[in-house]
């Protein structure tokens, strides 16, 4: 127990110092962009003015309003204090709108359409690599090409293709958006399903995007482990396949829910391209308004909130890993 | 083979998980609370539409917008809507809030007239009757319409004008008429008189003030400043959500998806001494696009009715793809081309100051033919067609100006050869032989910048770069997002970050093109912070500054026309800058498949997308297709 | 050494996967030696002309005729010009003319055309849309066009200003393409700046490739350092590279990719600079990996001997360490080399990518031809060949990849 004790103080220290450095380069970095917002939103402020004095003084009210006429390290001080009370600023580009507020909108709309995504996707991909481990002759010599050249394809690509065939020639999905363009929100029966139909297509770009890489996984290690000494030798005891099938898919999958639990972590970063091909409203878009537009606590914010999710991921799992993973639990107790 | 047992096993453990997922996800959408699917398409209209009268009362929004009463438009609005506040700042509404001499969007808020830009006439919105100048053209006097009413039921006053003049300076945030303006005199609840700055006297500014200023009501100021105790920033980014309006349609839903206004019943505008009537379509809804490509397939798709967008090749949506969609011509240019994006030479560069000869190098090798076939796919007159000036290419225009005075000067582009004579003669030659002209023993190194994404416009600043190319002078392209290219290249007085960068001068306004003229050599601008008004790239000449500000004071005809041919002279001579293309002010192209009767080359209405300027008179006149 | 070379020449994914590559890369090196040339050079007014030859009409007039009779010749040239949907076009007018037309067959021609030429009036349309009378409009020229003689003339104007004969076309004169002075074959037609798709497409593959290889070789040097650094040396310099590693993980490489990029201004960001930038944020995972095997490597025999005979860490981690990760290194290097063309094309998409005036990249050609919306006007071959390409080259990358999986893991064989 003291082994363990030492494991997981081991991690949290770890987990903090990272946390503190990813907050720290998630707030530069974008100030490092060569733009000026201040002078952009001053610009929108005073409209057609053209009087020196006023623009000037506009732009100090500005620099002072954002905190931009302090030093970096007190910027990023007052930063840290907002944000320990779950407050992310305020917006520059769509100023006086706070960042908490445009990120829970398009978080939501990010976690509808990648989390089924990735789940479907990584099941379906698994079941493949599994029969394809097992069929092999047939099945493999035609899933694994093609399941590598799907995997291959750029997210945008597909995103362009499945557009150009299913909205554009075929016309039986809708284009953009996240409903339909004649409705206005509300909860009726007719608004929930065009919200479904404006879901597919982002959705499978996703999906057949992500099938081939999981399949091409979950083949390999079905058959490294199938060809494990442990199952000869459990099969040479006489185990019964039932239960032999139980550890080989144990083993099998732990690495492929690693890399679904990472791939949920860094879902926020992935959709960037799929969302902004489909005018899909979630974090992806929000990123880009901020970049665009030199908007740095938008940026901040958004990155943070990916940084976040990614993180606890690592740790979660490293704390899972923790207990069971052995090799873990033997270096505990050395 | 047991191996395969194991592994057929292991398959059907995984589809079994699958099946669990995939129950899981139908699952979702029939919980208890939600009709069953297949009762349900989704174009039943199941929940009743909202209700068709009540309208003082906001109906609840919610369900479809019933497709033949709502006119959806495309290519204005880019992002949520920030606020409803029509003295305000950053509203980033455009449906409602988009005023311009040209020809302001009148939709929710009111101007005092509307300009027709195909006659140049004024016509009265809430203005009653012609307004009228003193003889010696300092003094304005305007009428309002005793039957505009706002839309909590109160007149229109001249006391409103004033106010919302006033309000201006007040709060420390003075508009482009300021200057020009002395005093809004109120000589009774239905007559103004506006005095002209005498220090500064300019008529056609005024005349752009009529058309150019939204009202906003007096009272409601009043309220808004009380609320934010006075404080200008306060003032400026509240909200106004409550703001009374005097237009056809008010708010009614919006969110970072979709705008939609509804229309006012009681607008005063069915007054037979306006409209008559009111504008056809109950709701204006605008769909919030990602970007331009979304919203051409949106366009296409019928989902779009009037789009305000460039549209590569749009010949091809009918030719090839057999789609009600027409636009303002049948045949190219296709729209009313009012104004020409402009290259500016910065001038803050020694190297382009200093080389006339370098400027008109620059600006004769550029293949102008490339960017109106590429670029503009033909939605633009050519300069052979068209010669260039300073005018734009509505008749009325090209008229001002001694076309054979000012020929020898024009040219049509593409003259390679010729430029780079100018080049060697001027001595701008390449000396140590990398293939690249040198200027004062140093390779000339030009970056030529326009926003990210405006794609006619980056296209046309690769054929430049192309051009530079071709007669040994390194051009390369930057193409900054929006947002970094106003203040750090366009609207600064001091930057040497583009040395060629692009804006479009004026369109045609009751100022034009005397605005135009301003903006492309006036020396006021000169130095100005926050300059979004024209000189962008800081030329200085005496003698045209002199004849601008002479020639809106002129008043013989041939006077005016020796000015203009002059300061064309001057124009091309120098070339502090030059045209890439002739444009529309507004694309305008619209998709048929649900109303008809747009404007077009027989009703008279200017194509301003059914809403700006004399334009919104094409929502009166509407059909169901 | 040599028994691992044959097997991998024997693996068949490899070898396909090498045979794609290589033919790719070829091409890519040498296209622009045989047939040099500015791969921007804007051939072409007016934007995506579609794949195709296209013939002088100008040197066509001049050239030697020959007279063919074909038989369907006539048919084929009212097809053209008289659709079947042009015919419902012309029934729907006469109906909204309010013409009887029950008896009459839409496809019996001669009909058809008397009759529009007998009712139609441009100055007098029904009530209809302007779509449709522009429509109708144009048909009525197309019909007309339909009514021309057989014989057109060529004419030149003189400096007199005298219209001279020059020529005349029949509709039985044909000539052969070879025998036209101009002709042009574009097998992939034009992008939206008249420039000739499959030149600029080559070129751009080059670009990709090399910004791919400096990416890859960049990621993989530093991932490959640091792995070994941190897995041999353990203890502090193992946290703390660990620690900047994870650093670089949770966020995530495309986001920072992005916020460096935009950092950059762009007259600096040549296609080399993009590929460094692409290395730099791309390591870390190859140094998870290194490092991991580099842990379990660390304490066997043939390690512990060398430590023993007094043998100098770098010559350890050299010759007794990196031969074992090596082939896991070849194989990270070849998926980030995949990966750093993808993340060009992925920032030039997203307007961060190189420079645009002088280089063609696969990025920028896609964006180009987004922004001019050649995905919805058809015009597939201007954005359809760079996806392939950008496939295939990633394709080709990973089933080496794989390949060389299974040689390095025999149990991985089928």
């Amino acid at each position: 127990m003291k082994g363990y004790k030492k494991y997981f103080g081991k991690k949290i220290i770890w987990f903090l110092i990272t946390l503190v450095f990813a907050v720290l380069l998630n707030f530069i970095l974008p100030r490092l962009m060569p733009a000026n917002p201040v002078a952009t939103i001053t610009g929108k402020l005073v409209g057609g003015s053209t009087d020196a004095a006023i623009v000037q003084q506009t732009y100090e009210q500005y620099m002072k309003e954002f905190g931009l006429d302090k030093s970096m390290p007190e910027q990023f001080l007052i930063y840290v204090k907002n944000l320990l009370r779950g407050d992310l600023g305020v917006s520059f580009s769509q100023y006086p709108k706070r960042v908490s507020e445009i990120i829970s909108s398009s978080v939501g709309w990010t976690i509808a359409l990648q989390l089924p995504a990735i789940l479907v996707g990584w099941i379906i991909g698994n079941v493949l690599g599994a029969l394809a481990a097992y069929i092999k002759k047939g099945f493999d010599k035609v899933l694994l090409p093609v399941s590598l050249f799907m995997s291959n394809i750029p997210a945008f690509a597909m995103a362009v293709i499945l557009l150009v065939v299913f909205a554009v020639n075929l016309k039986v999905a809708p284009l953009a958006g996240g409903y339909n363009y004649d409705m206005i929100p509300n909860l009726s029966w007719p608004f929930i399903w065009s919200v479904i139909t404006h879901y597919q297509l982002p959705f499978w770009s996703i999906v057949l995007v992500s099938i081939g890489g999981q399949a091409i996984g979950m083949r390999s290690m079905s058959i490294y482990e199938l060809n494990a000494d442990y199952v000869k030798y459990a099969r040479f005891l006489g185990i019964k396949d039932r239960k032999i099938v139980g550890y080989v898919f144990r083993n099998a999958m732990l690495p492929q829910v690693t890399g679904l639990a990472m791939s949920i972590g860094t879902m926020m970063g992935g959709a960037l391209v799929a969302e902004t091909i489909f005018s899909y409203p979630g974090l992806g878009t929000t990123l880009m308004k901020g970049v665009t537009s030199a908007d740095y606590p938008l940026i901040s914010g958004s990155t943070l909130v990916t940084t976040l999710m990614v993180l606890v991921i690592t740790f979660v799992l490293d704390i899972i890993y923790g207990f069971i993973d052995p090799r873990v639990k033997a270096a505990t107790i050395e | 083979m047991k191996k395969k047992t194991l592994a057929l096993l292991l398959a059907l453990v995984m589809a079994l998980s699958l099946l669990a997922g995939c129950g899981g996800d139908s699952n979702t959408p029939s919980t208890p609370d939600t009709p069953p699917a297949e009762t349900q398409t989704p174009d039943t209209p199941d929940t009743p539409p909202a209700e068709p009268e009540a309208p003082a009362e906001p109906t609840a929004p919610g369900g479809d917008l019933p497709r033949n009463e709502t006119l959806y438009f495309g290519g204005q609005q880019w992002g949520e809507v920030n606020s409803w506040n029509p003295v305000g700042a950053n509203q980033n509404n455009a449906m409602a809030i988009a005023s311009s001499a040209a020809g302001s969007r009148t939709v929710m808020f009111e101007t005092l007239y509307m300009y027709n830009f195909l006659t140049g006439e004024m016509v009265p919105l809430l203005a009653d009757g012609d307004y009228s100048w003193n003889a010696e053209k300092t003094e304005l006097t305007v009428k309002i319409n005793p039957a505009a009413k706002w839309s909590d039921g109160a007149a229109v006053t001249a006391n409103d004008v004033k106010r919302t003049f006033d309000v201006g300076l007040e709060i420390g945030n003075p508009s482009t008429f300021h200057p020009y303006i002395s005093e809004i005199a109120v000589t009774s609840d239905t007559e103004l008189v506006i005095k002209a700055n005498l220090d500064n006297l300019n008529p056609f500014m005024l005349e752009d003030f009529l058309s150019g200023q939204y009202i906003a009501q007096a009272a409601w100021i009043d309220t808004c400043l009380a609320r934010n105790n006075n404080d200008a920033q306060g003032f400026l980014n509240d909200k106004g959500e409550d703001a009374p309006y005097t237009g056809p349609y008010g708010p009614y839903y919006s969110d970072d998806q979709k705008v939609v206004f509804v229309r006012n019943d009681s607008y005063w505008g069915q007054d037979a001494s306006m409209w008559g009537k009111l504008p056809i379509p109950k709701y204006i809804a605008h769909t919030i696009y990602a970007d331009n490509a979304a919203s051409e397939v949106a366009f296409k798709a019928g989902e779009i009715d009037v789009n305000q967008q460039f549209i590569p090749n749009i010949q091809d949506l009918w030719e090839k793809d057999g789609l009600p969609i027409s636009t303002f011509y049948d045949h190219a240019p296709y729209g009313v081309c009012a104004t020409m994006p402009t290259a500016w030479f910065n001038m803050n560069m020694p190297v382009i100051a200093e080389n006339p000869a370098l400027r008109k190098a620059i600006a004769i090798a550029v293949d102008y033919d490339q960017i109106i076939a590429n670029a503009m796919t033909n939605q633009s007159p050519s300069f052979s067609e068209v010669p260039r000036s300073v005018m734009n290419p509505t008749a009325g225009e090209q008229a001002l100006y001694d076309h054979d005075a000012v020929k020898d000067l024009q040219w049509a582009g593409n003259d390679v050869e010729g430029a780079k004579a100018l080049l060697d003669e001027a001595g701008i030659v390449d000396n140590d032989g990398d293939g690249w002209r040198e200027w004062n023993g140093e390779k000339i190194s030009l970056q030529a910048v326009c926003p990210q994404g405006w794609t006619d416009w980056n296209a046309s600043m690769e054929i430049v770069a192309a051009a530079g190319q071709n007669i040994g002078v390194d051009i390369t392209t930057y193409f900054p997002p929006a947002d970094t290219y106003y203040p750090t290249v366009l609207t600064s007085p001091t930057q040497t970050e583009g040395a060629i960068f692009m804006w479009s001068p004026p369109a045609a306004a009751p100022s034009s093109p005397w605005a135009r003229v301003n903006a492309l050599m006036g020396k006021d601008y000169v130095g100005m912070e926050n300059n979004w008004s024209g000189n962008f790239g800081q030329y200085v000449n005496d003698e045209a500054d002199a004849l601008i500000k002479k020639i809106p004071t002129m008043t013989d005809e041939a006077e005016i026309k020796a000015a203009y041919t002059e300061l064309t002279r001057i124009y091309l001579t120098d070339v502090p800058s030059f045209s890439l293309m002739y444009r529309p002010d507004k694309f305008h192209s619209v998709n048929e498949s649900v109303w008809t009767n747009f404007p077009n080359e027989s009703n008279g209405i200017p194509p301003l997308d059914c809403t700006d300027g004399y334009g919104i008179a094409a929502l009166y006149e509407l059909e169901l297709a | 050494m040599k028994n691992l070379l044959r097997d991998i020449r024997r693996s068949p994914r490899f070898m396909t996967g090498f045979l794609i590559f290589l033919f790719i890369l070829l091409v890519s090196i040498l296209y622009p030696l045989l047939s040099p040339g500015d791969p921007l050079a804007m051939i072409g007014r007016g934007t995506f002309a579609a794949p195709g030859t296209y013939v002088s009409l100008y040197d066509a007039t001049s050239a030697k005729t020959e007279t063919l009779l074909l038989p369907d010749a006539d048919d084929k040239r009212l097809a053209a010009a008289m659709s079947d949907a042009d015919r419902a076009a012309m029934i729907n007018y006469f109906t909204l003319s309010g013409v009887a037309i029950d008896d009459l067959d839409p496809q019996d021609t001669d009909r058809m055309i008397e009759l529009w030429q007998e009712i139609f009036d441009e100055n007098n349309m029904p009530k209809m849309t302007n779509a449709q009378r522009r429509d109708f409009r144009n048909l009525d020229k197309r019909l007309k066009e339909l009514q021309a003689s057989d014989t057109l003339y060529v004419m030149d104007m003189g400096e007199d200003g005298e219209y001279e004969q020059r020529g005349s076309v029949s509709k039985t004169d044909y000539v052969n393409a070879s025998a036209v002075a101009n002709a042009k074959t574009l097998l992939l037609g034009t992008d939206n700046f008249g420039r000739d798709t499959l030149r600029e497409l080559i070129y751009a593959t080059g670009t990709s490739l090399l910004v791919g290889l400096v990416a890859g070789i960049v990621a993989t040097l530093i991932g490959l350092s640091l792995g070994l650094l941190a897995g041999y040396m353990g203890g502090i310099a193992d946290d703390v590279i660990m620690f900047v590693t994870n650093l670089f993980t949770v966020i995530p490489g495309f986001v920072l990719l992005i916020l460096i990029s935009s950092s950059v201004s762009q007259d600096m960001r040549g296609p080399s600079l993009v590929a460094v930038i692409i290395g730099l944020t791309s390591w870390p995972w190859t140094t998870r990996s290194v490092r991991a095997q580099v842990v379990s490597l660390r304490n066997r025999d043939h390690v512990n001997l060398s430590k023993l005979s007094g043998h100098s860490m770098l010559r350890i981690v050299l010759s007794d360490i990196l031969p074992y990760v090596a082939s896991y290194v070849v194989m990270a290097f070849i998926l980030q080399v995949s990966s750093g063309i993808l993340a060009e094309a992925q920032l030039s998409m997203l307007g961060l990518g190189p420079k645009t005036t002088t280089t063609p990249t696969l990025g920028l050609m896609m964006n180009w031809a987004m922004l001019y919306s050649a995905h919805t006007n058809g015009s597939w071959w201007a954005y359809f060949p760079v996806i392939l390409t950008i496939t295939l080259i990633s394709f080709s990358l990973n089933l080496m990849n794989t390949g060389l999986d299974q040689v390095f893991n025999p149990t991985l064989r089928d």
